[in-house]
């Protein structure tokens, strides 16, 4: 009997538990239908909104990005966001000053500006920061022109980023292609995390989780592997299609938005990828997540090691 | 344990190993009690020999010291001494001493280093566990102030606050936050029964169901202290001891109830709601500093004098903690933690403000018209350092250590970071870089990402020619490799 189980030793125990590493906020949503004014016009949203409801319903006079914030009409998608990560959809209200609009509650009789010359300028440096920790290279890309990113940066006039693009080949992350399915390119992350709240709150697979901080934030694997293919991923998708970057893309169509340049390719575009070994048919659906919660008291750098300096 | 009242002739051991000392020194006759750190631990081990009305200071004594004390006290005499101070022959708090390392009349301080932090029959003494009731504690904390940066209401009027939480349904829960400050672990490691007098209050005061006591795992004393405090005595609410992790971000408010709830990794959350709509679990939580609780407890005995706790840190021997009046200087601190010659201070915390006159009042109304942090720490630069240099490395440090979370912040330090070494390469931004703090300050989540830019922006203020000057190649100072030399 028992070797018929030694093949299962991977399966994973029932009690197994979901970490995503991401705060668990509270309900930033308002609590009774509230009638606020936008730009001057006022607009009536329903109990449950956040300021952006009355911003979309509304003719806004300036133009308010709000890259992270997912907005689909499905009862799936209330379970993705707000995540408020990126702030580029801060407006300005007479009553609480400058707030991220994704997020804060609709309260009854708030008067919001988006033109605001401080929140103008707040959103744009926001945008300007995303994209100086964005590998640009749309032409080899597969979003290319179904990109919101790319999509937010036209609409908000971006010529040249203030803080440039990420563009230090020397720390670029390498593309994983190890799946057969998803393809991955952290280079082009944003950390908007709705990839890992689709796959923990929607799919409840308890693959993907935000992992790191300071400048080494990454979206990792709850099991600890490198690779997807050493994931406990079942390849549903729902990450790929809620990406607003090229960070996740279905394999077989990574390059069908590339421009056809010979010699150029989202592949060779990073110039290192983590492959498929082929060692093995898939094992269990989901194998066991085995690594223990990352330390989280060895940070390297410290005011007594503040490491290198210039 | 001896009565404490009766503790007239006693040998009192102060600081981190002064269990030890103390155990090695147990003679018939007269009691030798291990207290906790007075705050001046470069002065520690301290010893404090105390017979008829008169206390003797042995400042970084050994055992040999200790045994010469004891003897002393044994014969009826006290042993050779830095100082000498005269008090009542029954003493409730520490007498203190004119030596470097204090300053200035104690009152929540008052009993580090006197009392035996072990023993809750000694702060029952000394002041008295209140049985105010609900109404008493909010009268009490009318008008008092949150205290530092992981107080959910830092500089601000929390009572009404209480009020609301007491109205609110759901499993309530009383945070003390002593992460990462100096004189809350101090409190914690040397008083802990006043931290839980006046917590234990506030959990009173909102009808709370749990009482967490949250500290640094690197503040083993006082996570040992807080244990051991929280398992001597029924408090009328449930006490639980957590300990987070040994890096800043851990203190921030909703990070706390993040490690208190167990998460691996520390981010901030969004707000509005705060911690007191949802917090812990998703129930209403007020979040305060042990500064917080001990004030209030002061002030719930009618002891509620205009007092900072102030711990003065970096360029210095060690790091010493003083009580001062709101309306006493940064210079009074520095002073006591025998400071003379610096190159500037950052004061108000890790990301407080740069300045090189100390001639400002504690207040936080002062602090703040001199752009300066009310975190209650003064961290001194000393002669030789380059200020340009200190918060390149300060941002750095930022960039590499935030949650990871809002864009502002995660990029925003990375990008100051970089502005500031561009200064070492000819390019001095400034305009660029008020634009960028700007930004972090208005619209990061949480404290960190918009305290950051305050260290910046008032070492510029403060020392503009020696960033115009690294920018031409020069450090003033002599310490950076600037110019293209390295």
């Amino acid at each position: 009997m028992s070797s018929e189980h030694a093949d299962r030793a991977d399966a994973p125990p029932l009690t197994e538990t979901i970490a995503p590493g991401t705060a668990t906020d509270p309900d930033v949503k308002s609590a009774e239908e509230a009638t606020v004014t936008v730009d001057g016009q006022d607009i009536v949203v329903p109990e449950g909104s956040t300021i952006i409801e009355a911003i979309e319903a509304a003719e806004t006079a300036g133009e308010v990005p709000a890259l992270c914030y997912y907005d689909r009409d499905s009862p799936e998608a209330e379970k993705i966001g707000p995540r408020s990560e990126c702030r580029t959809c801060m407006v300005e209200t007479d009553e609480h000053g400058m707030v991220p609009s994704c997020s804060f509650p609709a309260e009854d009789g708030l008067t919001i500006s988006t033109d605001d010359e401080a929140a103008t300028e707040a959103r744009d440096v926001n945008l300007d920061l995303v994209l100086s920790d964005h590998n640009l290279r749309c032409t080899t890309c597969g979003k290319n022109g179904r990109c919101e990113l790319q999509d937010a940066a036209i609409d908000n006039d971006v010529e040249e980023p203030r803080y440039g693009v990420f563009d230090d080949r020397e720390a670029y992350e390498p593309l994983d292609d190890s799946s057969d399915f998803i393809q991955i390119d952290r280079n082009k992350c944003i950390l908007c995390n709705r990839c890992v709240e689709a796959c923990n709150d929607v799919q409840v697979e308890g693959v993907l989780r935000m992992e790191g901080h300071g400048a080494d934030t990454r979206i990792g694997f709850q099991n600890g592997s490198e690779t997807m293919e050493d994931s406990t991923c079942v390849s549903c998708g729902h990450c790929v299609t809620v990406c607003p970057t090229g960070s996740l893309v279905e394999q077989g169509i990574t390059d069908a938005a590339t421009i056809p340049l010979p010699g150029f390719s989202q592949k060779n575009s990073i110039g290192k990828s983590l492959e498929s070994t082929g060692k093995e048919k898939k094992g269990p659906m989901t194998r066991m997540k085995r690594d223990e919660p990352k330390d989280l008291t060895s940070e390297a750098r410290t005011d007594e090691n503040p490491g290198d300096w210039l | 344990m001896t009565d404490p009242s009766e503790r007239t002739t006693a040998l009192r051991v102060a600081g981190a190993d002064a269990a030890g000392l103390a155990a090695s020194a147990e003679r018939d006759g007269v009691p030798v009690v291990a207290v906790g750190s007075t705050g001046a631990r470069a002065l520690e081990p301290l010893v404090v020999a105390t017979h008829e009305g008169t206390s003797a200071f042995v400042p970084n004594a050994d055992a040999d010291d200790v045994a010469a004390a004891v003897d002393a006290l044994a014969d009826g005499t006290l042993p050779d001494a830095d100082a000498r101070v005269d008090h009542d022959e029954v003493q409730a708090s520490l007498p203190i001493p004119s030596i470097e390392g204090f300053a200035g009349e104690r009152s929540v301080l008052a009993r580090c280093g006197w009392t035996d932090p072990r023993d809750p029959d000694d702060y029952a003494n000394a002041v008295g566990f209140s049985d105010a009731d609900a109404d008493a504690v909010l009268d009490a904390a009318e008008g008092l102030r949150g205290r530092g940066w992981g107080d959910w209401c830092a500089d601000e009027p929390y009572a009404d606050l209480w009020a609301g939480v007491r109205e609110r349904d759901g499993p309530t829960s009383v945070v003390v936050n002593a992460h990462g400050n100096p004189g809350d672990a101090l409190l914690l490691e040397s008083d802990p029964f006043a931290v839980l007098d006046g917590a234990s209050a506030a959990a009173r005061a909102v009808d709370a169901d749990y009482l967490y006591l949250y500290a640094s795992e690197a503040d083993e004393a006082a996570l040992e202290r807080a244990r051991d405090a929280a398992a001597a005595r029924d408090y009328g609410v449930p006490v639980e001891v957590v300990a987070g992790p040994d890096v800043y971000r851990a203190a921030e408010p909703t990070m706390a109830i993040e490690a208190i709830e167990g998460n691996h990794r520390l981010e901030a959350r969004l707000r509005p709601p705060g911690p007191e709509v949802e917090g812990i679990y998703g129930n209403p939580t007020v979040v305060h500093t042990a500064r917080t609780y001990a004030h209030l407890a002061g002030a719930i005995h009618g002891d509620a004098p205009e007092t900072r706790v102030v711990s003065v840190t970096g360029d210095v021997a060690d790091a010493t903690t003083v009580e001062l009046a709101e309306s006493d200087t940064v210079a009074s601190a520095t002073a006591a933690a025998g400071v003379d010659d610096f190159t500037a201070a950052c004061v108000g915390g890790k990301f407080g403000g740069i300045t090189t006159d100390l001639d400002v009042g504690l207040a936080p109304e002062d602090l703040d018209e001199a752009d300066l942090g009310t975190e209650g720490v003064v961290e001194v630069l000393g002669e030789d350092r380059c200020p340009v240099a200190f918060v390149g490395q300060r941002t750095n440090v930022a960039s590499e250590t935030n949650c990871g979370r809002c864009v502002p912040c995660r990029e925003g330090t990375t990008q100051l970071t970089e502005k500031l070494r561009d200064v070492y390469d000819g390019t001095y931004d400034e305009g660029g870089m008020t634009e960028l703090m700007g930004v972090m300050e208005s619209t990061s989540i949480c404290a960190f990402g918009r305290d950051v830019p305050r260290t910046v922006r008032t070492a510029m203020r403060e020392f503009d020619d020696a960033f115009e000057a690294h920018a031409d190649g020069d450090c003033p100072s002599g310490t950076c490799a600037v110019g293209g030399t390295q």
